[in-house]
């Protein structure tokens, strides 16, 4: 079997379940969750564990920066025989209830991206499947954490995002906070179109690392990967559910 | 005393909070009618019938939209401003998918903004997504129905004469865009709704039965549809009841 082009992967080295970091730098944290994790691959941006879970077959690869390569790794995953597929990411909040570590579930996403539109005119609803959602929530409440379901942003340019580009930034968001979108993020509408298109299912979940009103950010590093942690855990149980679906 | 409303004619908490949206006005005749208990009409103005009843042990209503985004967001604005929270489009469809035949059941996930009023609200980039919770409970309930359902997204247009089995010229060429991108089926108002229940913090769902199919060119027998309607009105009023019940268990 030929390996895929950009992820250096093959079918029967990847599970039905695959958890999507954008950073590659933190596949290995999620593969410490996993049962016999092995380094599967290993190219560009793209890095690839494979492992078990409760007698699940489960990975995580990374997707990079952005919807473009976020695609690639959502398309090469989905030939080599992933079907449930979670980004877990990071966020930046545009709503004052949100605290720093909430987690974020969207049930949708704005298409801010170039990616997706290669995909299907702009006016097809970028859509969570329904019971990622469903079981993300139903994992987070047995945990007590506090969760926030509802519309995000996924956009491209990064230092376009107000908050690192002028002091008045909110101008420019004020359209979408009033429009109840709750965060902005860089990969998720994409993702959502293209799992929709293959028919496979695909949701994130997200944590809340900045808040463009507060203007608080979480800067510490081993925050950020407690969080993941917390995540995984969530996303690992969620895949349990799905499976007894 | 509080505001009336311009196009429904009714005053804060003068319809009951879970609502029931056909586009058809006897079909809100109907429901109000045969399928609510203590049911009493309260509006008839323009494409607008409003009935107050109940269903099970909770208050429903139904209020007929009219045909299209634009009478259909007047009426949903309007309720919202008096106060209703929880609304369930029920409608008929066009089928896109050969898996989906006259007389089969969808429950929208979302909803394609082929429309122009939703377009006035926020730009297009922003997703037409139905409430997730309303989308279970529909779920649900179609589960306990025993129904032939499907989930997932459907296109909303405005122009039923450029696409439909009545259309000019090869519509099935114009919509097999959407029949490719696995698209169930077309319809008139869902996206609007679900726009504005996203910016107004409402929650909207939409259930749907399939009138025809626009691929294949099968059409139901008016008896079938019927059966099929009265399941989907079943299936939408009982999801009504759990949405409320779901919210009190939260408070």
């Amino acid at each position: 079997m030929k390996k895929m082009h950009h992820l250096q992967i093959e079918p029967g080295e990847i599970g039905e379940f695959v958890i999507m970091p954008g950073d590659p730098g933190r596949c290995h944290l999620i593969a410490e969750h996993f049962e016999n994790p092995q380094l599967v691959a290993k190219n560009r941006e793209y890095v690839t564990y494979t492992g078990k879970y409760k007698g699940l077959t489960v990975s995580a690869t990374s997707t990079g920066m952005g919807c473009p390569s976020a695609a690639i790794a959502l398309e090469e995953l989905i030939m080599s025989g992933a079907k449930y597929l979670i980004r877990l990411g990071t966020t930046g909040a545009l709503q004052k209830n949100i605290s720093l570590g909430d987690m974020i579930i969207p049930s949708s996403a704005v298409r801010l991206e170039g990616t997706s539109v290669e995909y299907i005119p702009i006016e097809f609803p970028a859509i969570a499947d329904i019971d990622i959602i469903n079981d993300l929530v139903k994992a987070t409440q047995e945990k007590n954490l506090k969760s926030h379901i509802g519309i995000i942003i996924s956009h491209d340019a990064f230092y376009m995002n107000p908050v690192f580009s002028e002091p008045d930034f909110l101008k420019k968001e004020q359209t979408w906070i009033d429009s109840n979108v709750l965060s902005v993020e860089n990969e998720s509408s994409a993702l959502f179109i293209i799992g929709y298109l293959r028919k496979v299912k695909v949701g994130s979940m997200l944590t809340a690392v900045a808040n463009h009103l507060t203007r608080e950010v979480i800067i510490d590093e081993e925050k950020i990967n407690s969080l993941f942690h917390q995540m995984t855990d969530l996303c690992l149980e969620a895949f349990k559910t799905l499976k007894k679906e | 005393m509080e505001l009336l409303q311009y196009h429904i004619k009714c005053r804060k908490n003068e319809v009951n909070q879970a609502v029931l949206l056909p586009g058809d006005i006897e079909r809100a005749d109907y429901i109000g009618t045969n399928f609510f208990r203590d049911s009493e009409k309260i509006v008839e103005n323009r494409e607008f019938h409003i009935y107050n009843g109940r269903y099970e042990d909770k208050p429903v209503a139904v209020c007929s939209t009219g045909i299209g985004c634009m009478s259909a967001a007047v009426a949903i604005e309007e309720l919202t401003n008096i106060g209703c929270k929880y609304f369930i489009r029920v409608g008929t469809c066009g089928s896109l998918s050969s898996q989906i035949n006259p007389g089969d059941i969808i429950i929208a996930t979302g909803a394609i903004r082929g429309d122009g009023a939703s377009k006035e609200y926020i730009s297009i980039e922003y997703p037409a997504v139905a409430d997730y919770r309303t989308v279970t409970t529909l779920r649900n309930r179609a589960k306990k129905e025993c129904a032939n359902y499907n989930l997932g997204i459907i296109r909303t247009h405005d122009a039923f004469y450029m696409e439909s089995p009545f259309a000019f010229g090869d519509y099935k060429k114009r919509v097999s865009i959407w029949a490719e991108a696995g698209t169930l089926a077309i319809e008139n108002e869902s996206s609007t709704l679900f726009v504005i229940g996203s910016l107004k913090k409402v929650q909207v769902g939409a259930i749907l039965v399939a009138a025809g199919n626009l691929i294949s060119g099968e059409k139901g027998t008016k008896e079938e549809l019927q059966k099929s309607i009265d399941k989907a009105i079943t299936i939408a009023s009982g999801a009504l009841v759990d949405l409320q019940k779901r919210e009190e268990k939260r408070i």
